[in-house]
């Protein structure tokens, strides 16, 4: 029997229905988690996120998802804002308090370019991960203006006009990448297969 | 960082249309079967833009393109008659990864893009300008060149970007639909003005206009419709020629 996958659904909306095909393409099942009961339902949990970190926390708060993510020990990949906010503080809109899963603060991007940084860029691993695997060198969508600012659970950056940023993080059960993979193509659906066969 | 080639549809209910200079409107297909086309193709991303709906007041109708908006795994912008932050939330729900505003934000309700941008991230809020130009300057206009808002393009431009818009759309009312080139100079302007990306569109008639204005204006991405509507260059093609003119573009 697969895992079945959820996905948090915390009434930021925008690529929920994207992520669940992306994930069914990759072969998984997808539930979408939009009450607390249905986080005992899956046996891994995606975060997505598209707004701003105060936002975000706050839409957390109200749906009372903050405790089962912080004390599960179920695989979790967050998905752009939704890696941004394991961290324990965001400076987007004011200082808000991250899931605190993960030691590092989230502050805009320090690079003398186009911000948000936005489009197809490439990963270089610094280490090996299975949610990563063959998908080195291979281009992911972008679409952010805040950065991950962390120094103990790299696992690839990215590069922005000579600006190496954190575009994948992973500590235990925590996985997260800065891209989108739903919005990666054939890249994306691989890196669901990872995570489905993690 | 490769430029971004999109597929820009122009949308008039139930169809995807070419405006012609803004005036004319010619059908030139279904928007389900292009964006899966365009998709095929190789296309960075899709632009669906209502065309008609902010002149008529009307609600817009997606049903089309929400089949196939989490079918394809590029990111969709989507805008037309956008008002309010439920009009945003109600686009991000249908597989909008981007909200593309124009009309009310230049001639009703600038603040939408502050309220918008605070809510769903700046990178979601796209200020599409349509200019047109005068001797020493654009001035936005709105509803595919029709009415006239008395604003400075780049300062309106440069206002959108202090407000919160994570990118710009730049169409030029002159060039659009004339297969004639780009407006370089307006181009240069809007993106050496601004700190966040530029998408430019309006006026490619050929792979040499594409690689013109890329060159001159160095935009983030290029909006291109008839080129590809009417089969004269695929996406593939585009791509192809700009790597070979040392352009970074994606896989």
């Amino acid at each position: 029997m697969s895992d079945i996958i959820g996905i948090v659904d915390y009434g930021v909306a925008g690529n929920i229905h994207s992520i669940k095909k992306a994930v069914e393409k990759a072969g998984g099942k997808a539930l979408i988690i939009d009450h607390l009961s249905h986080f005992d339902k899956v046996d891994k949990v995606i975060l997505p996120g598209v707004g701003s970190f105060k936002d975000a926390m706050q839409k957390l708060e109200n749906s009372n998802f903050i405790e089962p993510l912080k004390s599960t020990t179920k695989p979790i990949l967050g998905i752009c804002l939704g890696m941004q906010i394991l961290s324990t503080l965001g400076f987007e809109y004011g200082e808000t308090k991250g899931l605190g899963l993960i030691q590092a603060e989230v502050k805009p991007m320090l690079v003398s370019a186009k911000v948000p940084h936005v489009g197809y860029n490439t990963l270089e691993t610094s280490r090996n991960s299975k949610l990563l695997k063959g998908l080195e060198g291979v281009e992911f969508y972008f679409m952010h203006s805040y950065e991950v600012v962390n120094y103990t659970d790299i696992v690839a950056l990215t590069e922005y006009r000579g600006h190496f940023f954190v575009s994948a993080i992973q500590k235990n059960n925590l996985y997260g990448v800065q891209f989108h993979p739903e919005k990666s193509r054939e890249a994306g659906v691989q890196l669901f297969k990872n995570f489905i066969n993690l | 960082m490769s430029i971004r080639i999109i597929a820009k549809l122009d949308i008039k209910p139930p169809n995807v249309v070419k405006p012609v200079h803004f005036e004319g409107l010619r059908v030139v297909g279904n928007p389900s079967e292009l964006a899966k086309k365009y998709y095929d193709q190789g296309a960075d991303e899709l632009l669906y833009i209502d065309i008609v709906s902010s002149l008529y007041q009307r609600d817009i109708v997606y049903s089309e393109i929400e089949k196939v908006a989490n079918e394809l795994f590029i990111p969709f912008g989507i805008g037309g008659a956008v008002r309010s932050v439920d009009d945003f939330s109600k686009l991000f729900h249908i597989g909008a990864d981007k909200v593309v505003i124009n009309t009310y934000a230049v001639q009703e309700g600038p603040d939408i893009i502050n309220r918008s941008a605070e809510i769903f991230g700046r990178q979601a809020v796209v200020v599409n300008i349509e200019a047109k130009k005068w001797d020493t300057s654009w001035e936005c206009y709105t509803d595919c060149g029709r009415v006239r808002s008395g604003k400075d393009v780049l300062d309106w431009a440069k206002e959108a970007e202090e407000r919160g818009a994570g990118e710009i759309l730049i169409q030029s009312v002159d060039a659009d639909g004339r297969n004639n080139g780009f407006d370089l100079e307006l181009c240069k302007a809007i993106v050496d003005l601004l700190d966040i990306p530029v998408v430019v569109a309006s006026g490619a008639g050929g792979l040499e206009d594409i690689k013109e204005v890329i060159e001159y204006a160095q935009p983030s991405g290029i909006a291109i419709a008839s080129l590809l509507h009417y089969d004269k260059f695929t996406i593939q093609d585009i791509k192809a020629f700009l790597r070979d003119n040392n352009i970074e573009v994606s896989k």
